[in-house]
């Protein structure tokens, strides 16, 4: 029994530990700026998008050089592709932020909206630049193919996306729990004037804060794409787990957000093994399920949101 | 309801009432001479009466709904299974949309009528999403992906003529009348005491639950009667595509409503829904002429009126007609709304 569970059990595992690396940059630029990012999956989409332009490579560079790059081991430029996706995504994101500026201090509804809009912008630019058909990112070998343990096939990958998440997700921590910009940026949440009045650029920090949840937003898409493979629709797959996960753990409880992620990928893999068809239908009836008696969800604290 | 909400006398009929009537019933005389067609007329009809019932939600209760188009795709889908299954008749497949579309209503409401804010619209992402995904994967009765097919234009019987709704033109006639019934009853709604109370709601939860209303049954009927209403629009849809498909329910055919709404100035306006709605099907159409991908560009207009003009066009308008003769008294806020 248990043993016949294994295989969805570990799945479950290590997706939910992918579904707490996508949730993270829209849990930071929520929990700490109590904004809703709708455009958190198309910035998860242009991550995975650049990445398969810089890993194939189609980069829009003179000839010679592309031959250049294409020449380069596939490792590097795979490497490559996680370290300069998030960056080139990343003006994405100051802009988005520089456009919600003016719905700051209003209904969180206007946020809400104002996302959503470029979102739908963000997926039609994607289908212009691009088109509609689905592509590979190409994944180094020693990181795809499978292996044998307890007669089952594994994917290889998937357990390196797992534990890269791990890793993201300690290092975000760290970053937010343990350094003088995550100080910055928590007291910026709790109390914007007296930040202020200690000589804190506000506007700059919440710059910084948007554009770091871009980049692991994209950083999320260029770990998915070999997964969930690349189209413009992968926007909206992934910014809805992603707020699932937010509001099942509470809003702005870090690791209630992980817990959550956790929760789900188990949810998902365990209904997985009865009926696969109808699996991530598990995920939105265990959110019902859990807001209908937790209304602020696992771990959640009192937030403007709820006004 | 145990306070009772002060008596205010309003017009039945208003001119803005009469006049968007009256552009509505002479529009299949003018639309292919304007370089349009028939079709569309029929489109702007039915988003016209889903935008007016989801902006009870939206503009009059202040209830962010993002999962509205699952009751939109419900009516149809039982429009189109109550006239295979129980009888290819008008009025009984509108009425099994209406009440399909009430019923899941009831459902959603019974999770969410003690939300608010962005809760209210995560919950309703929620629920809109696992209606969506059971159209989709309930092969057996929706179809699925390839939605549900061969789904007639009923002929409109009256008891002494029936009316084929065949043609363009003649439904449009047949949606026309749904139209006028339904911006009518959800005007007389939403200027009734009930109405009044659904607004005090929208300006202050807490205030009109001391004062001694019952917030969470205002909110449950709101939310009932606009999904109900919207699931009868998509009854009509179904019939003027001959066709279900599970796209409607998506999470962008929910946020494509809200942007109508919005965008029209639904937030002050009764009648904005329907200005919404002729500017985005018009959108669709001219900006889809020339590029494939309209909705970069009224995503863009959509981003640009959220920073500036919240209150869209329709409090454009009203800002511009404020602005021209300097008002010399106050006007009592319920006319000014009802412009």
């Amino acid at each position: 029994m248990i043993l016949n569970l294994m295989p969805h059990l570990v799945n479950g595992l290590t997706l939910g530990l992918l579904f707490a690396l996508i949730a993270l940059g829209f849990m930071l630029i929520l929990g700490l700026m109590e904004q809703i990012n709708l455009a958190h999956g198309s910035l998860f989409a242009l991550g995975a998008y650049f990445a398969y332009a810089i890993a194939t490579p189609r980069l829009p560079i003179p000839p010679d050089m592309l031959q250049a790059w294409a020449a380069v081991p596939l490792g590097w430029r795979y490497l490559a592709a996680v370290v300069l996706a998030p960056i080139l995504v990343a003006p994405f994101g100051a802009l988005i932020e520089r456009l919600m500026r003016r719905t700051y201090g209003k209904d969180p509804l206007y946020g809400l909206l104002l996302t959503f809009g470029i979102a739908m912008v963000l997926e039609d630019l994607i289908r212009t630049v691009w088109g509609t058909r689905d592509y590979t990112l190409p994944v180094p070998r020693d990181l795809s193919g499978g292996f044998f343990f307890l007669d089952l096939i594994w994917s290889r990958y998937r357990f390196w996306a797992a534990a890269f998440a791990v890793a993201a997700i300690a290092a975000v921590w760290l970053i937010v729990e343990r350094t003088r910009f995550g100080a910055m940026v928590k007291a910026g949440a709790h109390d914007t004037e007296i930040v202020q009045a200690l000589g804190i650029d506000i506007g700059r920090l919440r710059t910084g804060v948007f554009i770091f949840g871009t980049m692991l937003a994209a950083l999320a898409g260029v770990i998915m794409a070999p997964i969930w493979g690349i189209r413009p629709h992968m926007g909206v797959d992934a910014v809805v787990p992603a707020f699932l996960v937010i509001v099942l753990g509470g809003v702005g409880s870090f690791w209630g957000a992980v817990l959550a992620g956790l929760l789900v990928g188990m949810v998902v893999g365990l209904s997985g093994a009865y009926a696969s068809e109808w699996s991530l239908l598990s995920m939105y009836l265990l959110l019902i399920a859990v807001v209908t008696f937790r209304a602020r969800g696992l771990f959640g604290k009192k937030s403007a949101l709820e006004a | 309801m145990t306070a009772t909400p002060p008596q205010t006398t309003v017009q039945t009929f208003t001119p803005t009432m009469l006049i968007t009537w009256a552009l509505l019933a002479s529009l299949p005389l003018w639309i292919e001479k304007v370089g349009l067609y028939q079709y569309l007329g029929v489109e702007i009809l039915i988003w016209a009466t889903y935008a007016l019932a989801f902006n009870l939600v939206l503009g009059h209760a202040g209830l962010p709904s993002f999962g509205h188009g699952a009751f939109f795709g419900i009516g149809a889908y039982a429009f189109g299974l109550a006239q295979f299954n129980i009888a290819a008749n008008l009025w009984v497949c509108l009425l099994a949309a209406l009440l399909a579309a009430a019923l899941a209503g009831a459902v959603v409401a019974l999770f969410i009528s003690h939300r608010r804010g962005i809760y209210f619209s995560l919950m309703t992402i929620a629920f809109g999403q696992v209606f969506w995904f059971i159209a989709m994967k309930a092969h057996a009765i929706t179809g699925g992906e390839d939605g549900l097919l061969k789904i007639a234009r009923l002929p409109m019987d009256i008891g002494v003529a029936a009316f084929s709704t065949e043609s363009n033109v003649a439904l449009y006639y047949a949606v026309f009348a749904v139209f006028v019934a339904v911006s009518l009853g959800l005007w007389r709604l939403v200027h009734s005491p009930f109405g009044r109370v659904v607004k005090a709601i929208k300006q202050n939860e807490e205030r009109a639950r001391f004062v001694g209303y019952d917030v969470w049954a205002a909110k449950f009927a709101t939310i009932v009667i606009s999904a109900a209403l919207s699931g009868l629009a998509g009854g009509l849809f179904a019939m003027a595509q001959r066709s279900a498909f599970p796209d409607v329910m998506s999470l962008h055919y929910s946020g494509y409503i809200v942007m109508m709404t919005l965008v029209g100035g639904g937030l002050v306006s009764y009648w904005g829904p329907v200005i919404g709605v002729v500017v985005f099907l018009l959108a669709r159409d001219l900006i889809g002429a020339w590029t494939t991908s309209w909705m970069l560009w009224f995503g863009l207009l959509f981003v640009i009126l959220v920073m500036f003009r919240p209150d869209g066009i329709a409090g454009f308008l009203e800002s511009l007609r404020r602005k021209e003769p300097p008002a010399p008294a106050p006007v009592p806020a319920s006319d000014a709304k009802g412009a």
